[in-house]
């Protein structure tokens, strides 16, 4: 009976914990890149960022021993449908404080240039992110065909993954 | 009893109006043509768009450097295929590189394979891709990268969707929804 008394606290604690763990930080959820054959040299990886640290914030870089070299790359799309890639302008992508910041598919990416292996569905990617005044932090991209989560997996529904 | 038959009839003209002409997601092109055949390469040699005639073919225009819209469309149709099930076989995607330079016949049936074992990437010479990219109004253009991506390619981000009657007049936009896709290929096979 005690031990169990023991989980349901140590199980409260950690929800709360979860809850307002956000506070304060810089937070990056549903990290996950694209399949991609060894033949493609290149990938793209995708996540959502929210600022919550209280003060402006940019995201300058991010490395993978998965990719040769990683930039920060964003989408445009010209006259007919026509769609172009460049890097950020200046290399780094902007985190206002408070705001959530997407990289999503025709948008922003991080681009993994010189792909060292084939990306197959259900890998685990770690990426290295570096924030000019939060410091460095590691995620880890899922392997996914699309930005649509899998419907039928139980406690995936919500977009912050 | 009589003032109804007007309504009646214009009801019975309505239903027949919206089964002779499904909704289509898609963009439709205002004059159905048939395509011009054409020839490029491929592993085995030389593929011609007339080599799948009677099936339905998904023509787009790519390259395997783009790590974003293009496997993120050929994923989509990958997904789209498999979903049509026993219709898949009727239904061939051919990829176009914008990027012959760099694109080796090998590279890309390696590449489009990974997406669907019967999809098929074809090569060849700039001035015959540039010729049929022109016929489907679709834009490529080269500029600059960073030294490690080196030069990148702008293309037409545009799935082809070429009929079992060899016709093309629809097509889809970037960023389509996968059930939309899926909607409007069983609609064109339907038409036969
Ligand atoms: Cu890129």
């Amino acid at each position: 009976m005690r031990v169990r008394k023991l989980i349901y606290l140590l199980w409260a604690t950690a929800v709360f914990l979860a809850a307002c763990g956000g506070s304060g930080k810089m937070e990056v959820t549903n990290a996950w890149g694209r399949t991609s054959p060894a033949a493609a040299a290149n990938g793209a990886f995708y996540m959502t960022i929210t600022n919550n640290t209280g003060q402006d914030d940019k995201l300058l870089s991010a490395s993978a021993a998965a990719c040769a070299t990683v930039e920060l790359h964003e989408m445009y799309m010209r006259e007919n449908d026509v769609m172009g890639m460049r890097q950020v302008p200046d290399g780094y992508i902007p985190l206002p404080k408070g705001q959530t910041v997407e990289l999503k598919v025709g948008g922003l990416h991080v681009m993994c240039i010189n792909k060292q292996q084939e990306f197959m569905i259900g890998d685990t990617i770690p990426l290295t992110l570096q924030f000019e005044k939060a410091g460095t932090m590691e995620v880890t991209a899922e392997i996914r065909d699309s930005a649509e989560m899998p419907a039928n997996m139980p406690g995936m529904q919500h977009g912050g993954g | 009893m009589k003032q109804l038959l007007p309504l009646f009839a214009f009801l019975l003209l309505l239903l027949a109006a919206c089964q002779s002409e499904p909704k289509y997601y898609g963009t439709l092109w205002p004059n159905p043509q048939e395509v011009a055949d054409f020839t490029l390469t491929g592993t085995a040699g030389p593929v011609s768009l007339s080599d799948y005639a009677g099936k339905v073919v998904l023509l787009y225009f790519g390259y395997t450097f783009c790590p974003d819209v293009c496997p993120g469309t050929l994923a989509d149709l990958g997904y789209v295929v498999r979903e049509l099930g026993r219709d898949a076989d009727k239904v061939q995607v051919l990829m176009i590189t914008v990027d012959p330079e760099r694109d080796t016949p090998e590279q890309l049936a390696e590449y489009m394979s990974h997406f669907h074992p019967s999809f098929v990437g074809l090569s060849g010479t700039e001035a015959e891709i540039a010729a049929i990219a022109a016929e489907y109004g679709v834009f490529y253009q080269r500029h600059e990268g960073t030294a490690a991506t080196g030069y990148l390619v702008d293309h037409t981000a545009r799935v082809f969707v070429i009929d079992q009657q060899g016709k093309y007049w629809l097509s889809f936009p970037f960023g389509m929804m996968r059930e939309q896709m899926k909607a409007d290929l069983q609609n064109v096979l339907r038409r036969g």
